[in-house]
């Protein structure tokens, strides 16, 4: 039985892949850590089949623990501290977790199972300011966040390693990804949730910064077999894991409210204070080389996932 | 009103240079000395009232604020780092602890306590490790090949978003191998200027290199700390290319620095596989022409004159210790 282990498994991607590789046949592990009250909602329902570890990023200890207690042969690195806006309050922490994590978690597989595959979270805000539309596996990274910059730190230290080190370890650069599981403080589920209060009569309206930010959205759960691919193939190598489609925020607050009935621009509100300090511009990615050379791509659609969210959302709030 | 600097890591080479620099222009100088000031302490005393050493952890975020709001500095250099590419390999970690976050870390502390300062990062050739262009210039791709080079990618890109989301007069100088004889033997050139010395008072018979034919882009410490004042003279931050343009292999070094004592280098010089690095950057060279447009800055002491100058102290300092 081949043997994985998740780190930041209590999370959107975590608890897809987590599934996934528990479908696969997979022995999942999956790194938390530890909390008075432990955030396990995303994965109560596969929990008597996941071996959990505690351990934190921050400490090179736990990740030697895990790997050896684990023995994976493939390591996922979902684990991050993943807002952006979170990151300009808290630069340093970000930069500990979303960087240097990276290279103790290498360190950690390279000294107890150098020959485990490794999969590291990579992610389009590295673009930032964008230097091409749309972005591949080669354009250059120009990030505007301290999220972006800790990311980038992450992708160059896994190349090293695998340069270096001869290791299978690999990036994928994921564009957003969204699912009923998304986190509240993205922008996706903070519409899909508000509208369902919205026409539940629970609230009135929708405060946010920027409609005419646009984003290539793809749904987790294609994004999370992206990831197994990418760890699949023979030789490992960074990869661009994107719908190659882009949609306002506008749009998805259209859809979303139109799902149940309503218009959009009855019930949203331009708030300045939700507006980013450095925005970045448009990030639209090319799935094309993890379509050749993996065979992967997404299959669900914008409009698709969007409507998935706001039921999801109307079932929970309804119940 | 006297002009006030803070510099990180101030007991290296650059930090030693910059004061002396800033000191000349009437500067009051803080510095943050690390954990080994060393030598330095006896240059500093000839500074007197001038410099104020003082203590702070790049790794320690509290006590950047506290030397921040202590110095209240006009202009911040920050010089500390891990500069050794060879120890990233060993200590990846700590590396970009202290070169990616501690600059976050400082920014911060600038951000929060001195907005008005001009921060000037130390950034480095290194992060363009396997470049997609020769020379490399200010819009070349940034694709490092080392702990180390990681590190500085993170300090560098962190400054730029500082700068640009921010608005804090806030730049990289991105430089290239710069030389003197304040560089510790760790250095591949500093070695070599030793060897020389050492073999030329009898003291070893022969000197272990790695790669001969690595080239890198040499000038002269002096030259670019200079460089990094003018950049914060400038109203617009930015950040700046500081390179001669010129590259040399390991081996024109040992030809230089061999040639000052008049000794033919291939008779002492042995290639150690050991010294190889995992991955070797390629070739760094640097093409300075928006410091020199925008600046008016240029490098003035020849790099075979620095190597001279090398070699030249070493034959001092081991003739110093033979009494």
């Amino acid at each position: 039985m081949k043997r994985a282990l998740i780190t930041g498994i209590t999370g959107q991607d975590g608890s897809y892949l987590a599934e996934l590789l528990l479908d696969k046949g997979y022995e999942v592990f999956g790194l938390v850590r530890r909390a008075a009250t432990p955030s396990t909602e995303r994965i109560d329902h596969i929990l008597d089949r996941l071996t959990l570890i505690t351990g934190e990023m921050t400490d090179q200890t736990s990740l030697i623990d895990a790997m050896q207690q684990s023995q994976a042969q493939e390591v996922y690195n979902l684990a991050a501290q993943s807002f952006v806006a979170d990151s300009w309050i808290a630069p340093i922490s970000t930069g500990d977790v979303d960087g240097l994590g990276v290279t103790r978690i290498l360190e950690a597989i390279r000294r107890v199972k150098p020959e485990a595959r490794f999969y590291q979270a990579a992610t389009s805000e590295m673009y930032g300011k964008v230097h091409e539309i749309p972005q591949t596996e080669t354009t250059p990274f120009h990030p505007r966040s301290p999220y972006g910059v800790a990311k980038v730190y992450g992708y160059y230290i896994t190349l090293n390693y695998r340069e270096s080190y001869g290791m299978h370890a690999s990036n994928g650069i994921l564009f957003n990804h969204e699912s009923p599981r998304r986190g509240l403080e993205f922008v996706t589920r903070k519409i899909t949730n508000q509208v369902a209060r919205i026409k539940l009569g629970q609230a009135s309206e929708l405060r946010l910064g920027n409609l005419d930010a646009k984003r290539d959205w793809g749904f987790a759960g294609d994004y999370v077999e992206g990831m197994w691919r990418i760890l699949q193939a023979d030789a490992p190598d960074d990869y661009v894991l994107a719908t190659g489609e882009t949609h306002e925020v506008r749009e998805f607050c259209e859809i979303a409210f139109s799902r149940v009935g309503l218009d959009y621009r009855d019930h949203v509100v331009l708030d300045p204070r939700f507006v980013r300090p450095a925005e970045v511009e448009l990030l639209l990615g090319s799935p094309a080389k993890a379509k050749e050379k993996l065979g992967w791509e997404p299959k669900i659609g914008f409009r698709a996932l969007v409507e998935m969210m706001v039921d999801a959302d109307m079932e929970r709030l309804s119940r | 009103m006297t002009r006030r600097a803070l510099i990180t890591g101030v007991a290296g080479q650059d930090g030693t240079y910059l004061t002396d620099l800033l000191v000349s222009k009437g500067y009051q100088v803080f510095g943050v000395l690390g954990p080994n000031p060393g030598a330095f302490l006896d240059r500093a005393d000839g500074w007197d009232g001038a410099f104020v050493g003082v203590q702070a952890d790049m790794t320690d975020a509290e006590s950047l604020r506290a030397v921040v709001e202590q110095a209240r500095p006009d202009e911040v250099y920050n010089f500390a780092g891990i500069s050794s590419v060879g120890q990233s390999w060993t200590q990846a970690e700590l590396v970009a602890d202290v070169n990616g976050v501690g600059v976050v870390r400082l920014l911060e502390a600038i951000r929060d306590l001195a907005p008005g300062a001009r921060f000037c990062q130390a950034s480095s050739a290194e992060i363009f490790g396997r470049p997609s262009q020769v020379p490399q210039d200010e819009n070349t791709p940034i694709s490092p090949v080392s702990p180390y080079g990681d590190s500085k990618a993170y300090g560098h890109f962190v400054t730029t978003t500082y700068r640009e989301a921010h608005g804090l007069h806030a730049g990289n100088a991105i430089l290239y191998n710069h030389e003197s004889p304040l560089r510790p033997v760790s250095f591949v050139t500093a070695k070599i200027a030793d060897g020389a010395a050492r073999i030329k008072l009898g003291l070893t018979g022969d000197l272990q290199l790695g790669n001969l034919d690595v080239r890198r882009d040499w000038g002269y410490a002096g030259d670019y700390v200079r460089a990094m004042w003018l950049m914060l003279q400038a109203d617009t931050p930015g950040d700046f290319v500081v390179s001669t343009g010129v590259a040399h292999s390991v081996r024109q070094v040992c030809q230089f620095a061999f040639a000052r004592v008049g000794l033919d280098y291939e008779r002492y010089v042995h290639v150690n596989p050991e010294f190889f690095r995992p991955a070797e950057a390629e070739i760094l060279v640097g093409d300075s022409a928006k410091a020199r447009r925008d600046l008016g800055w240029e490098p003035q002491i020849g790099f075979d004159e620095v190597i001279g100058m090398m070699v030249d102290a070493c034959l001092g300092r081991l003739a110093g210790a033979s009494f």
